[in-house]
Formats: structure tokens, C-alpha cells, sequence
């Protein structure tokens, strides 16, 4: 029964996420800002509001956004809440989760793409570019923590993450967890890879592909970035968080507040730091992959 | 003893990278300095059980010259010297680094077939030195400004004070000194070298050292 | 004889006179005084060498911190009479030096200090019984003479001396990982101070360790080589022999090489002990047969003459490492040619050097009819160059013959024919460079000095042992070298 803890704080914790960061944005930035839970209420707004399609449209135009979150609410059942299981795990999952990401995100490209606009084929084009370096930096890290815990499954890896296998792997983990916080702002499309509040469209990446996107699609896209904040941030609340008690509640409540961290963390690095220049990008992701490769060799001895 | 060397060589094979992947003009001396300051830690960690005087003078002499003399005048040099390009190396920023992934392979094999004769040398410690011995050759080919190639040398001297800290077990005073002072100097030739080359030819590019060749 | 003291003194007195150099108030004393101390040193190193010979067969002072055997007393004393000759050749170098080259107070007072510095240094290397001291010799040699190269700073001679700098800077720091490693594969016993000591890595109750020796070897080979001028690793060679002042040219070639070369034999014995017989000698014999092969291909398409006598220093390197690799007689053969290397590249570098003052290029092309112009260097030249390609009756012909017969008793027949294939391009390409040189017509721009004394004595000195030593061997040279052999290749 407690394996479905954490898919629904998932459901219901994750567009929060996005309003801690927005929050502390503001607060940096000198301004009172919107209520944490503005996200849900533009979430709630967007599903009333009717849609309107281009008229070269087609019906993978319609898919995308569904494709997008269904792939990512399936992630959920895989992805473990820290010392909380997954309700499914089986060998070998951490490539289904992969798997799963990317498809979203396919859906979300080729939506863009059947829209036949320059600008969403732009983003399009960069956004794989991207999710292409991406992706293999992922697997590095996955495959270090199931090399330093000895299995091929989210769960018992992060179940195995005691705190003497924590102390024992410490510069691995170090390292993992400095690419899974890059991979959170690659993922995401944040600061200071891409910045989601911008609509210049010459330099947006994730947002000037979902421009044609209105109505409870739009809605859907929104909830499912949220999601995927969510899954990504839990890999890395998870390892940094080794607190293994076995006691559901405590479990429950450290890893709420480890995302609240997070949350504010990358906040605090959206409000600090510069976007980088396109070019830079891929140079940015070679250092996360770099850091895992690191990691994965120093723990292969 | 082994986590905290663990920890120096996950940050020591950092600051490599970040050395083979820096771009910016005056992240190099910073690095280094950074990575001279891990280095020197290490023989104490080593000699923890029994430290003596000896020792700790001696890693304090490292850090100074290493972790503040060095970088210090790295830094003064460059502020000297008018820049006008970014560092551009022969091998790129990305190829650079990627070139350091499978030589960290390298250099875990190497210390595979090395650690049974030397029992009593942490491994991680003799995969970081031998790691920041290729890293520092690989500085000194591949870029263009003397600078970096004065910091590759010196990534190249840690790697070395390095694997002594761990493959001697007794310190050799004499030696350690005089090694110490080579280094010292050596840093002051070159760094009189690049003024000289500075004033000579008003920049630091050594690939433009090309009229000997045969 | 106060043997401690003496090998004290020969560290002492280069210093001091280093010292000396900095506050002397001409120029012209500053050449007298490294003349005078060169020959106090030569001296002494005779003395110590008599006393080597005469004794035990070695020299300890300072609790065996210094240690002097028949082989390390063998290079002291060809170090010294090089410095000595080069020392005299400085006095007639600098003072016919052209006008924009002029040898003001700042660069003789530099020139001295590192001249005799670097003497000190090499000493230092020749006589330290503990690997470490010896690897902070070589480095201060290196840091040292880097200054020399660059004495006059200008574009060429700034890039020739930071190519020096750097690519000798590595080289030294791969010897100190392998003076490391050796010093690593004894721990199992001893430990401490004497853990660097040659003498305890190479006697034979110490256990080494294999693995670890064998490592050592490498690092230091490639990182002394690199030195030395072995062999891929020599590009430095020739840019800083090129553009250095000649007599320090003539240093570098006629000594600094060799001193590199020490170094690395000085591993051999424990290496031999820890591997067997073939593994150090195989890497010798590889590694100097690359670099005849290596230096006889530049040394057909060189067009400057002191780059041209560069790689003769690599071909000749390569043929004293080929010798050291060829078991009791190649190490005799290697120790002779050494002697007959270094005088012979000397005079060499000594007649280029002057004869480029004169005919103001060191391009090949610029040097004809050196024989009428400048009779004197002329005729240095024209020697210097058939005993350098191996030409007899001068003594190179009779140490090169003496490597064949090794060769041929070691039954290394691969080197042996490669040897003789180099040695045969060698002496085609380099005659037709000094046929152009020596004779001819002097173009019209010569400018001829009157020679000195001094030039007549050293020219006179160095023809006369060339010549001497191919004629005749004398039975106590003949002794001495065998038992230096005898301490780098076993007992024969």
C-alpha cells in the first residue's frame, strides 16, 4: 500500500514545485510574487478554456500533449521516493524510466514539428540536441548507483542507499548528485539552460515549442513539466537524502522537505546565475556527463 | 583515513577537468590553486596515525607555495600579459575534456597492475596521481599559451609530490626539500621565460615559437 | 689525501666561483676567472681520480652522501676537461664577438655565474650517491642552463630556450617518478635515507621488487633520454644548440648530454639485478639505435652548421647508449667513445663558432673556403668533422671499431647492421657538408681575426688527444675505463 505514496504525492505536490520556485525568484528578485499555488489555479484555468488548432494541424498535433502526459504519469510508478518503493519495480526499470522520459518528449517534438512553423522547428531541433546528450548522462549516473548498490532496479537502489553505503560511495555519490542537479535544469528546461519565462523566441528552447498549444492541452503540457521537475528532483532528493529509518512517516516528511530544498535551491540558481549562450549548452551537459563518467569509473574499482 | 581521501580524490580529478575544460582566462591559477591546496593535504591524512614535525612542515611548505605562491604568480603574469583572444588550445574545450574520461580509465588500469607492489598506497590516491600526470602532459601539448603550459607542468609536479606522498614510506627530508625548491625555481624561470617572451614578441602564444624547426 | 675534502671542494669551488662572477668589475675577468677555476677543478678531479684508482676503487665522504667510483670518476674528469677547454674557447669567443652581440658587464657577470653554477650542478650529479640529490643536480642543470641559451634574449633564442625549458622540465619530472618507483620497489626491507642510495639499490643483498623496478626503469630512461637527446624525445636538441653561444654549445653537446646518460646507467645495475640481463640492455640498445637512425635521416637535409653538429650529439649519444647496451666490452667502448665524443664535438662546436663569427652566418651555405680564410679553425673544422664521421686514425674510429667487435661478440646483428647503414649515410651527407665548407673560395665578407695563443692551445690540445688516443691507448687509461665498465656491465 505504501508503494503508491509516492505517485500521489507526485499528482498532487508537483505543480507546488514550480510555485516554490517561482516564489523564490520573486523574493530574490524584491518582489512579493504570485501565491504558491498559482500553478494550479492556471492549470484549473487553462482545462476551462475552449481550443484553438492551426489550421495545417494534424492529429499528431492533438497527440503530443497526451502522449507527453501519459509517458510521464507511467513514470511515476517506477520512480522510487526515496526510501519509499515505487508501486512497480522489476530489473531493469531505470531504462523503461528513461524510456518513458523520451517519449514524452518525442511527443512534445513531433507536435511541434506538425505545426510547420520555423520558430517551433527551432526549438524542436534544439531541444533533441540537447535531450541527445542528455539522455546518456542520465544512464551514466543510473549506472553508477546501480553499480554501487548492485542492482539493476530504481527501488532497491534507492532502498540500498544506507547511510554506510552512503559514506562509503561518498564521492560518487557527490558526484552523481552534481549531475542529476545539472540534469534537473537540462530536463526542465530552467536557468541556465533555457529560461522558461522568456518569449523571445530566438532564444527559447522548451517554451517556443508548445507556443501553438492552447486550451487543456495547454494545461496538460504545464502539469506534465511539473511532473517531470518532480521525477528528476526526486532521483536527486533521494540519494542526498539518505535517511533509510524504515519509518514510513519520516521517510515521508524528510523527502517533502528535501524537495521544498530543491525547490528553493534551484530558485535561488535561476535568480544568480546567467543563461548561458546556445553554444555553451552542450558544454554544459559534456561537464555533467563528465561527472558521472568520473564517478563511474572511480566506483568500478 | 579513506573516506577523506576519497573526497580529495574526487575533488582532485574535479579540478583536473575543470582545468581541461576552463576557457576562461583566469579560472586556471584558481584551479591549480585550488588542486595544489588537496594535494598538500594528503600526507598528512597519510601520516595521521604519527605525525610528526617533519611532515606537517613540510605539507604546510607545499600548500604555501603551491595552493598561494604559484597560483599568485600565474596570476601576476597574466595580468601582464594583454590578452586579446580567448584561450583557444589546439584541442578544444569539449575534445579536451572528453579526451579525460578513458584516461582516467587509463590511469584506473595502470593502478591495477601497479597496487600490488605497493601494498600499503591507497588506491585512490595512486589513480589521482597517475590521472594528473597524463592531465598535465596533456595540458603542456595541446595549449597554446605558455601560462597554461606552466600550469600543466605543475598539474604534472602534483601528480608526482602525490604518488611520493604515497609510495615512500619514510620521508626523505633532504629530498623533499630540494624537489620543493627545484619547483619553486623552476616556476620563477619560467615565469622570467614568459616575461621575456612577452616583451620579446608581445604576446604569449607558443604556437607562434615556429621559426626553429628541422 | 684528504679525499672528503677534495670531493667537497669540487662542489665549493664552482659555487663560490659562481659567487665570484657576480661582482667581478670586467668582463675580461670574468673569462680568466672560469679558465682559472675550470682548471682548479680539473685538478682536482685528477687528483680524485688517481686516488679512485689507486684506492678501492672508490671515494665516500659526508656518511656516504657522496660517493665517487671509477665510472662516475671517468665522466668527472671528462666534465672537467671540458670545461676547461670550453672555459679557454669563451675567452676567444666573446671578444671577437660582433657588434650586436656584444659582451657588456650584466652578461658576463651572468654568463659566469651560470656557467660555473651549472658546472657545480653536474658535479653535483656525478658525485651524489642518493638518486634524489642527483635528480635536484639534473634539475638545477636544466633551470641553470636555460638562461645560458637565451644569454642574448631575442626571438630565436627565446623559442629555442623555452622549448628546452619545457619539454627538459618534463623529462626531469618522469626521471623523479622513476627515481620514485625505484626507491618504492625497496620498501620491503629498508627504508628511510639510504632508500635512494644507488649503493643499496644495487647491491645484491637488497630485494627489489620487480614489478616496480621495472617501471622505474622506463620512467627514468624516457625521462633522463629526453635529457639526454635520445631519441623520439630530442626536438629540443638542436633548436637550443642552434641558438645558444657557442661555447656553451660545446658544453651542452660535450658534456650535459652525457651527464643525462650518467644518470640512467646508474640505474642499469639495479635493474639488471631485479630483471636480468636483457631487460635494461634490450631498452639501450633500442632506444640508441633509434637515435642513430633518427639523427642520420635530419642530418641529410640540415642546412646550419651548429644544427647539423646537434644531431651528430643524438647520432653520438646513440652510439655510446647502443655500446652501454652490448654488455662488458660495448660499456668499454661506450666509456672511450664518451672521452673521444666530447673532445671531438667541442672543437667541432669551437671551429663553427668561430668561423660563423667570421663569415657572420652559421648557415652551411654561407661557410666556404674556411680552410684559406681562417687557416687555424679551418683545419679544426676539417678534423673535427672526419674524426666526428668516424674517419681513422683518430680515436672515434678506434671506439666505434670497438662497439663493431661488441656488436658482433653480443651476436646483435640487427642494430649492428643498422648501426653501420646510419654510419654509412652519416659520413656521405656530413663529408659533402664540410668539402663545401672547408674549401672553396671565402666569399668576400669574411672578416678573419688573428687567433691567439689560447685558440692555437686548445685547438693544439684537443687534435692532439683525438690523434693521440687512435694511435695509442695508454695501459692505465685502458685499466681505468675497463673498470668503470666493469661497475655499469658486470664484471666481463
Amino acid at each position: 500500500m505504501s508503494g503508491f505514496v509516492s505517485p500521489v504525492c507526485a499528482l498532487i505536490f508537483a505543480p507546488l514545485l514550480v510555485g516554490i520556485i517561482n516564489r523564490t525568484k520573486a523574493v530574490v528578485a524584491g518582489r512579493r510574487g504570485p501565491p504558491l499555488v498559482q500553478p494550479y489555479w492556471d492549470v484549473a484555468k487553462y482545462l476551462q478554456r475552449g481550443v484553438v488548432y492551426g489550421e495545417v494541424t494534424s492529429w499528431l498535433f492533438r497527440l503530443g500533449p497526451v502522449v507527453n502526459l501519459a509517458s510521464l504519469a507511467a513514470a511515476l510508478l517506477i520512480v522510487p521516493f526515496g526510501g519509499l518503493g515505487a508501486p512497480l519495480n522489476f530489473s531493469g526499470d531505470l531504462i523503461v524510466l528513461a524510456g518513458l522520459l523520451a517519449l514524452g518528449r518525442f511527443a512534445t517534438v513531433l507536435a511541434a514539428l506538425d505545426t510547420g512553423s520555423s520558430f517551433e522547428g527551432m526549438g524542436a531541433s534544439r531541444e533533441v540536441h540537447f535531450a541527445a546528450l542528455a539522455e546518456p548522462t542520465l544512464f551514466l549516473a543510473l549506472a553508477t548507483l546501480a553499480r554501487v548498490t548492485g542492482s539493476f532496479s530504481l527501488t532497491p537502489i534507492y532502498q540500498g542507499f544506507t547511510a554506510t553505503v552512503w559514506v562509503h560511495a561518498l564521492p560518487a555519490v557527490v558526484l552523481v548528485a552534481m549531475t542529476l542537479l545539472i540534469l534537473e535544469l537540462v530536463e526542465n528546461n530552467r536557468i541556465p539552460v533555457d529560461d522558461p519565462t522568456t518569449h523571445l523566441e530566438l532564444t527559447m528552447i522548451h517554451e517556443v515549442m508548445v507556443l501553438d498549444h492552447s486550451g487543456p492541452e495547454l494545461a496538460f503540457i504545464h502539469y506534465a513539466a511539473a511532473l517531470r521537475l518532480w521525477i528528476l528532483g526526486s532521483l536527486l532528493v533521494g540519494l542526498v537524502v539518505p535517511f533509510r529509518s524504515g519509518s514510513f512517516w519520516l521517510e515521508g516528511t524528510a523527502m517533502l522537505l528535501g524537495m521544498a530544498v530543491l525547490a528553493v535551491a534551484i530558485g535561488a540558481i535561476e535568480s544568480t546565475m546567467a543563461r548561458y549562450q546556445l553554444i555553451r549548452v552542450p558544454q554544459f551537459i559534456l561537464g555533467a556527463a563528465t561527472l558521472s563518467a568520473v564517478a563511474f569509473i572511480i566506483i568500478l574499482v | 583515513m579513506l573516506p577523506f581521501l576519497g573526497i580529495i580524490q574526487a575533488l582532485g580529478l574535479l579540478t583536473s577537468f575543470a582545468l581541461l575544460g576552463t576557457r576562461s582566462k583566469g579560472a586556471g591559477p584558481q584551479w591549480l590553486a585550488f588542486q595544489g591546496l588537496l594535494c598538500g593535504l594528503v600526507p598528512i591524512i597519510m601520516h595521521a596515525d604519527g605525525l610528526t614535525t617533519q611532515v606537517v612542515l613540510l605539507a604546510i611548505g607545499n600548500i604555501v607555495l603551491k595552493g598561494i605562491v604559484f597560483p599568485w604568480v600565474l596570476l601576476r603574469l597574466r595580468a601582464r600579459a594583454p590578452y586579446h583572444r580567448e584561450v583557444v588550445p589546439f584541442i578544444g574545450i569539449v575534445g579536451s575534456t572528453l579526451f579525460g574520461i578513458p584516461v582516467l580509465a587509463l590511469s584506473v588500469w595502470l593502478a591495477l597492475r601497479m597496487t600490488p607492489a605497493l601494498k600499503h598506497a591507497p588506491f585512490v590516491m595512486l589513480v589521482l596521481s597517475i590521472f594528473l600526470i597524463f592531465v598535465g602532459l596533456f595540458l603542456i601539448v595541446t595549449r597554446r599559451k605558455a601560462l597554461m603550459q606552466v600550469i600543466g607542468y605543475l598539474v604534472l609536479e602534483n601528480g608526482i609530490f602525490v604518488f611520493s606522498a604515497i609510495a615512500i614510506s619514510g620521508t626523505l627530508l633532504l629530498v623533499e626539500l630540494g624537489v620543493l625548491l627545484d619547483a619553486f625555481v623552476a616556476v620563477f624561470v619560467m615565469g622570467i621565460a614568459i616575461l621575456h617572451i612577452n616583451s620579446e614578441f608581445g604576446f604569449m602564444d607558443v604556437d607562434q615559437l615556429t621559426a626553429l624547426r628541422g | 689525501m684528504f679525499l672528503d675534502q677534495s670531493i667537497a671542494a669540487m662542489l665549493i669551488l664552482p659555487a663560490l666561483g659562481a659567487a665570484l662572477c657576480l661582482i667581478l668589475s670586467r668582463p675580461r675577468h670574468v673569462l680568466t676567472a672560469i679558465v682559472g677555476i675550470s682548471a682548479l677543478q680539473l685538478v682536482l678531479a685528477a687528483n680524485l681520480w688517481t686516488a679512485v684508482l689507486g684506492g678501492h676503487g672508490f671515494v665516500t665522504a659526508a656518511a656516504s652522501w657522496l660517493y665517487v667510483d671509477a665510472f662516475s670518476a671517468f665522466h668527472i674528469i671528462v666534465l672537467a676537461l671540458v670545461f676547461v677547454l670550453s672555459s679557454v674557447f669563451a675567452g676567444v669567443y666573446f671578444t671577437n664577438a660582433s657588434s650586436d652581440q656584444t659582451f657588456t658587464l650584466t652578461i658576463a657577470r651572468r654568463y659566469g655565474a651560470l656557467w660555473l653554477g651549472s658546472l657545480a650542478a653536474m658535479t653535483l650529479v656525478l658525485v651524489s650517491n642518493s638518486l634524489g640529490i642527483m635528480w635536484v643536480g639534473m634539475e638545477a642543470t636544466t633551470l641553470l642552463t636555460a638562461f645560458l641559451i637565451s644569454l642574448y634574449p631575442n626571438r630565436l633564442s627565446l623559442e629555442a630556450m623555452w622549448k628546452y625549458l619545457l619539454i627538459c622540465s618534463i623529462g626531469i619530472a618522469f626521471a623523479f617518478m622513476g627515481t620514485l618507483l625505484a626507491a618504492a620497489s625497496l620498501q620491503v626491507g629498508s627504508a628511510g635515507e639510504t632508500a635512494f642510495f644507488w649503493t643499496n639499490l644495487a647491491s645484491a643483498e637488497t630485494h627489489v621488487d620487480p614489478t616496480l623496478m621495472k617501471f622505474a626503469f622506463i620512467f627514468v630512461l624516457v625521462g633522463y633520454g629526453t635529457k639526454a637527446g635520445l631519441a623520439p624525445i630530442h626536438s629540443w636538441l638542436p633548436d637550443a644548440h642552434s641558438q645558444a653561444p657557442t661555447p656553451v654549445s660545446a658544453m651542452f653537446s660535450g658534456f650535459l648530454l652525457n651527464t643525462a646518460l650518467y644518470c640512467i646507467m646508474r640505474f642499469v645495475p639495479p635493474a639488471r639485478h631485479a630483471l636480468g640481463e636483457h631487460f635494461a640492455s634490450g631498452l639501450l640498445i633500442f632506444f640508441g639505435t633509434l637515435s642513430i637512425l633518427v639523427a642520420a635521416g635530419f642530418i641529410v637535409f640540415q642546412r646550419d652548421a651548429k644544427r647539423l653538429l646537434a644531431y651528430h650529439s643524438v647520432e653520438h649519444l646513440g652510439i655510446i647508449a647502443l655500446g652501454y647496451g652490448l654488455g662488458p666490452l660495448g660499456a668499454f667502448a661506450a666509456l672511450f667513445h664518451t672521452f673521444n665524443h666530447s673532445v671531438c664535438k667541442a672543437l667541432a662546436f669551437f671551429a663553427v663558432g668561430r668561423l660563423g663569427q667570421e663569415f657572420g652566418s652559421h648557415e652551411m651555405h654561407a661557410i666556404s673556403g674556411a680552410l684559406r680564410a681562417d687557416r687555424l679553425w679551418g683545419t679544426a673544422l676539417l678534423v673535427s668533422f672526419l674524426a666526428l664521421i668516424g674517419v681513422a686514425p683518430f680515436s672515434i674510429f678506434m671506439s666505434e671499431y670497438q662497439l663493431l667487435r661488441a656488436a658482433v661478440s653480443a651476436g646483435a646483428w640487427l642494430p649492428l647492421a643498422l648501426f653501420l647503414l646510419a654510419s654509412g649515410v652519416v659520413f656521405v651527407a656530413a663529408l659533402r657538408h664540410v668539402i663545401a665548407m672547408a674549401f672553396g673560395i671565402p666569399t668576400a665578407t669574411v672578416r678573419v681575426a688573428r687567433n691567439g695563443s689560447a685558440a692555437f692551445l686548445i685547438v693544439g690540445v684537443a687534435m692532439g688527444l683525438l690523434l693521440l688516443l687512435g694511435l695509442w691507448m695508454p695501459l692505465s687509461l685502458s685499466k681505468a675505463i675497463g673498470s668503470a665498465a666493469a661497475i655499469v656491465a658486470g664484471q666481463p
